[in-house]
């Protein structure tokens, strides 16, 4: 970053800074230089005056010390005091010395030397001395040269020869320091010699840098100069730099470019005026040409064209010879004359406009001209007039070239004629062609008639024509009025004479009609022509009038032959007719076979199929001539057969080549309902070559259900024989063989009565069927009441029955002609049904009621119901429920299949509708005889508020002849009754129905009583308010349980009074709105 | 009469409860044995695993379960302890071939003689078991 920010600089601020730092530098190593020197000097000096200092204290010790002992010797020797007081002046001379000695810094060595000088000093002065002073007062010499040589001598002579020695050392020391100071001082010039030479150094580099930073680019701009002064490119790079040469480079490239590009521009204005320069000399010399040009082609022109120059008012100032010999006129006669003095014949008044419009606006026009020549044959011209423009734009005279096109027009004229004539011939080919294409591809006779007489109108010009096929009689006309045909054919002769003159021609007058507008007096030409087949036969006749205009020669040929082609193609066509017919007609009968039919090529691609194959296959749309290949066709049939490894292999057998003989497959279509086919396969050969193989698939599901159906009843007919006959023989076999008692036997027989009863029902049944089937049952119809019949049906079932039946009985009209004992033979085997498939204790609810013209009757129970699927096959015989819980009840399988041929047979119908689990109503209706005499006293009394909401009421009652009375009373007043003989279930069916009223017989079954209905009725709060007639043979016993009662009518009583009494009852609610038991009302009515 | 251990067990299994009570009666005079019944598939198989039986006399043709189906529920070791004995309407060879293969003994068709099936049944009641 700083060094780019440096590298930057200006070259001024740059060396600026550079010199400024130099020189900081400079001064400061200087300074510290100087500084340097002198404290090491100054060091120096004062090592050396220690030193000296030293050497003098130690050279006044050693002084001291001579001095102590030459005094002390002194006095030894010369015995004086004052001597030795000398001495001791000497001692304590010494310690001074001493004490400035150690004051100085010192050695180790020269400390070891203080301590031993001190040592020996005070030695010397406490007991050498003393102990020589006293050797010498008792002048004992000896002792003291004794004491002088133990040793203190020597140790003074030690201590001399130290300070000698020390004195010696210091010098040499001080010589030291003086020779370390001269090289110390050497060392100093050395080191600024050599600083001064390093500052020469750098000022040399940065002179050096300098220069080489400002010289180069010089240098290279210089060059550039010179270069970009002698023309040639300046190669010169971009410098990277922000300093002012860089500028300078910048501005001199900026420069050199401006210079180089005016150049460059220069260089091509140049060039384009060179090139223009070029070109005007090119075009002068092209003028030049030209004009000669022009010259030669104005004498080429004068040669063949005539040339005329027109004033710009149009009169004529210059004609060429040409004029003169097309026109004939002379150049006096037309030089000066206006333009108009030929007239212009062909042109329109819009042509000359545009000619007109042309001239003023300098155009060129150019036209062809029909003008009249001198002597005034027709002149035709090819002319040309251009105007010429003055500088202004303005017109000032015309030229006018024209050539004489009179031949060529001539020529053109004739040209266009022929051309017209090939364009007819042509049409007339074409039209030929496209009737041949016609016969050729026309199928229908009746189209194929109508596009030929189109054509014979269109290429001979016919006024009218008739075109007949005689086989169908199949006509075109035109100009004819189609019923006219027939005439023409009947009228004598024309016929006849055909056969011997295939056509010919007759003339007669034009009628008024056909003549037209035509002021003169027509022929009319009539051709006649018969289209003959190779055995002379006459298959179409052709009558076509020409009205004005005779047949040519060549004409009546072409129809000739055209008649002979005709010929071959009605031929053609009644063959394809008769192909087409036997065709269909093969394709009908295929269709219409109720076998599916296929045929296989040997490729294995189908290539017919009828009707019957498609739906029972569901194959999509089939077009005739559709082909299928097998990996559609073969797929698409195997995926809904149950077979389909088998009939696969079947397939493929069948297809192979080597197959010779007919082969036969049974197998079945999957789907809801399974259908079972028998397909065989044949190979079809013409002559001795296989076309393929023929597969014919038969629907065999019903032999197949019969055959099952058979074997089914083989099956239950063995069951259900074998079963009671082992009761009916085991039993009697038992009584036979053993002993028993009397009850024993009894119950026996009883059992195999029963037994034998079943079986006789059984074969009953078989019979009955047998019967049915055959067509051999009689019946024996007569008037019945249904509601009479079905309570006394019940009836039979009241005791003994686990299932209570319940009657509901609104039918109005219940009157049918039917055979008693077979309606019997229907309800037994409905309730039995009921009964049996309702295991425990169910309810079975019978219903009666009338809808428009019949009389339903409806048995449903809550039993175990049938599956769906089944619902559909019951009514065949030996159907069963298929289940495990109907198994287990068992019958015949007979008995729906009985009731519906039995209710069929009465003209009625029977069904059923089911829910597994949830129970099965049977429905039968049979048509309702019409009563012969209506009721219109009863009427007023009827109550029919509206049809679908009659008032309900229920007859609690256990005999069937006295309900039975009851129910005729109140269903012609227009109730709808509910019957019950027992009163727990009354009771609980009260509780369900909203009643209006209920009617109690006292004397009911064994458990409870009329009494007991009534207490529960009236202790429920939901059926308290529901007004109870009683119906009873007793008197009124307890008058204490009559309160809640309504009515009491003792048997027998008319049931008018019954129903004139719920009537009463009805009406007093109804008008309330709601139910109630006056007690004087009760009384009241009593006495009823 | 002997002690209740030794009573030999005939099940007798029929949907036709006059059927059962004519082999009941059939079989009723045949001494220590006892007689039971069962009136559908279920139930025999019940009884039969409850308890064990000298001999089974067993209908063909019954809802829900047939004697075959009754068979083939039967746990082999039982099956091959307990003596069969069909009593079928159905009396063709197939039917028979059908039933043998299922492990039945005996076969008897319907109708059949009572005395003919007291016999058999004492016949295989003294067999040694």
């Amino acid at each position: 970053m700083s060094r780019t920010k440096f590298a930057n600089l200006s070259i001024r601020s740059k060396y600026f800074r550079i010199i400024t730092a130099m020189f900081i530098v400079v001064i400061l190593t200087a300074g510290c230089l100087f500084i340097y020197i002198n404290s090491q000097q100054a060091k120096l000096s004062r090592e050396r005056e220690t030193l000296q200092y030293k050497a003098q204290t130690i050279n006044e010790l050693a002084a001291t010390l001579n001095d102590v002992f030459f005094r002390a010797r002194g006095y030894i020797s010369l015995k004086n005091d004052n001597e030795l007081q000398l001495a001791y002046a000497a001692l304590e001379k010494l310690d001074v010395v001493l004490a400035s000695y150690s004051q100085l810094k010192l050695s180790p060595e020269e400390t070891q030397f203080l301590g031993d000088l001190r040592a020996f000093k005070t030695e010397y002065e406490n007991e050498m001395l003393p102990q020589a002073i006293a050797y010498v007062q008792t002048d004992d010499y000896e002792s003291v040269r004794e004491l002088s040589e133990s040793g203190s001598t020597a140790r003074v002579n030690d201590f001399l020869a130290y300070t000698k020695n020390y004195k010696v050392r210091a010098d040499q020391v001080q010589n030291d320091m003086v020779q370390q100071s001269v090289r110390q001082s050497n060392m100093f010039t050395v080191t600024a010699f050599a600083l001064s030479a390093l500052l020469l150094l750098l000022f040399m580099i940065i002179i050096w840098r300098i220069l080489r930073t400002l010289v180069n680019p010089i240098i290279k701009l210089e060059t550039a100069t010179h270069s970009l002064a002698a023309g040639e490119a300046v190669l010169l790079g971009e410098l990277n730099t922000q300093d002012e040469i860089g500028r300078l480079y910048g501005a001199f490239l900026h420069m050199a470019r401006s210079i180089q590009d005016k150049e460059e521009e220069l260089t091509v204005q140049n060039e384009e005026l060179q090139a223009q320069q070029d070109e005007l000399q090119d075009q002068q010399f092209r003028l030049e040409r030209s004009l000669s040009e022009i010259e030669s082609i104005m004498e080429a022109l004068n040669q063949s064209f005539a040339v005329a120059i027109l004033s710009a008012k149009g009169v004529f100032t210059y004609i060429n010879e040409k004029v003169t010999e097309y026109t004939g006129y002379r150049a006096a006669e037309i030089v000066g004359h206006p333009y108009r003095l030929f007239e212009m014949r062909n042109l329109s008044s819009a042509q000359l406009e545009d000619m007109q419009r042309k001239r003023e606006t300098g155009m060129v026009w150019s036209d062809e001209l029909l003008i009249d020549a001198k002597n005034g044959t027709p002149l035709w011209l090819h002319l040309t007039l251009k105007p010429y423009l003055n500088d202004e734009g303005g017109i000032y005279q015309y030229i006018l070239i024209a050539s004489n096109i009179t031949s060529l027009k001539h020529a053109q004229q004739e040209l266009a004629a022929t051309l017209t004539r090939t364009e007819e011939t042509k049409t007339m080919l074409e039209r030929s062609n496209q009737l041949n294409h016609d016969i050729t591809y026309t199928l229908d006779k009746q189209q194929f008639a109508g596009k030929f007489i189109d054509f014979m109108n269109r290429q001979y010009a016919f006024d009218s024509s008739l075109f007949l096929l005689i086989r169908g009689g199949i006509a075109a006309t035109k100009g004819i009025p189609a019923e006219m045909v027939k005439q023409y054919l009947d009228g004598e002769g024309m016929l006849y004479r055909m056969q011997t003159e295939k056509s010919y021609v007759t003339v007669r007058p034009a009628s008024r009609s056909e003549q037209g507008i035509s002021p003169v007096q027509l022929d009319a030409y009539d051709y006649y022509a018969a289209v003959m087949s190779a055995d002379n036969e006459i298959l179409a006749v052709f009558c076509g009038t020409r009205v004005g205009a005779s047949f040519s020669e060549e004409e009546t040929k072409d129809i000739q032959g055209l008649m002979n082609r005709v010929a071959l193609a009605i031929e053609r066509l009644y063959m394809y007719e008769e192909i087409e017919h036997a065709r269909t007609l093969n394709l009908d009968i295929i269709n219409n076979v109720a076998e599916g039919i296929q045929f296989i090529e040997m490729d294995g691609t189908m290539s017919q199929m009828n009707k019957a194959l498609r739906q029972m296959f569901s194959y999509g749309k089939w077009n005739e001539g559709n082909r299928m290949p097998p990996d559609r066709w073969l797929e698409h049939l195997l995926g809904q057969v149950g077979e389909s490894e088998a009939l696969r292999h079947f397939y493929n057998q069948a297809m192979a080549a080597d197959f010779t003989n007919s082969g036969t497959m049974k197998y079945s279509i999957g789907g809801e309902m399974l259908k079972h086919v028998d397909v065989y396969a044949i190979p079809v050969f013409r002559r001795e070559e296989r076309l393929g193989t023929l597969f014919v698939h038969r629907d065999i599901t019903r032999e197949y259900e019969l055959d099952q159906m058979k074997s089914e009843l083989v099956s239950t007919v063995s069951h259900e024989l074998r079963t009671p006959l082992s009761s009916v023989l085991g039993f009697t076999e038992l009584l036979l063989n053993k002993t028993m008692k009397p009850d024993k036997q009894q119950k026996y027989l009883q059992t195999i009565h029963r037994e034998a009863q079943r079986l006789t029902d059984l074969i009953n049944d078989f019979l009955d069927l047998q019967r049915m089937e055959s067509g051999t049952q009689q019946y024996n119809p007569e008037k019945l009441n249904l509601s009479e019949l079905v309570l006394g049906v019940i009836e039979q079932y009241k005791l003994g029955s686990t299932h209570h039946i319940l009657f509901e009985d609104e039918a109005e009209n219940a009157a049918v002609e039917a055979d008693r004992n077979k309606l019997i033979q229907v309800l037994t085997n409905l309730f039995s049904n009921a009964i049996k498939f309702s295991p425990g204790r169910g309810e079975i609810k019978v219903m009666l009621r009338n809808e428009p013209g019949v009389i339903v009757v409806e048995i449903r129970d809550k039993g175990l119901g049938i599956p769906q699927d089944q619902i559909g096959q019951l009514f065949q015989k030996f159907r069963r429920v298929d289940n495990s819980a109907a198994k287990r009840i068992g019958g015949t399988g007979l008995g729906l299949a009985i009731c519906k041929e039995i209710i069929e047979k009465q003209n009625g119908t029977i069904g059923l509708e089911s829910a597994e689990g949830e129970g099965t109503t049977v429905w039968f209706r049979l048509p309702v005889l019409q009563p012969q005499t209506a009721r219109p006293e009863e009427e007023p009394y009827k109550w029919s508020p509206d049809k679908d909401e009659k008032p309900s009421v229920m007859i609690v009652e256990d005999d069937y002849s006295l309900s039975l009375l009851l129910s005729e009373e109140l269903k012609a007043k227009g109730f709808k009754v509910t019957h019950h003989y027992q009163p727990q279930q009354a009771f609980e069916q009260a509780l369900r129905t909203p009643f209006q009223a209920v009617i109690v017989d006292l004397m009911l079954g064994e458990e409870l009583d009329g009494w007991d209905l009534i207490m529960m009725l009236k202790h429920d709060e939901r059926t308290a308010d529901v007004p109870i007639v009683i119906s009873s043979a007793l008197d009124q016993a307890d008058q204490s349980l009559l309160e809640n009662v309504r009515r009491y009518l003792t048997k027998p009583y008319p049931p008018g009074e019954l129903s004139s009494t719920l009537q009463d009852i009805l009406n007093a609610s109804g008008a309330s709105g709601e139910v109630l038991f006056p007690e004087t009302r009760l009384d009241g009515k009593d006495r009823n | 009469m002997k002690g209740e251990m030794e009573l030999q067990k005939i099940l007798i299994v029929d949907d036709e409860e006059i059927l059962r009570m004519l082999i009941e009666d059939t079989l009723e005079d045949l001494e220590d044995v006892q007689i039971h019944t069962a009136e559908h598939g279920r139930e025999a198989l019940d009884k039969l695993a409850a308890d064990r039986f000298d001999l089974v006399i067993l209908d063909y043709m019954m809802p829900e379960m047939t004697g075959i189906e009754v068979l083939a529920n039967l746990e082999e070791s039982l099956k091959a302890a307990t003596p069969i004995l069909m009593l079928t309407a159905k009396a063709q060879d197939t039917d028979r071939i059908k039933a043998q293969e299922a492990g039945v003994r005996y076969f008897m068709p319907k109708p059949f003689s009572p005395m003919e099936l007291l016999q058999i049944v004492e016949d295989i009641l003294r067999e040694p078991n």
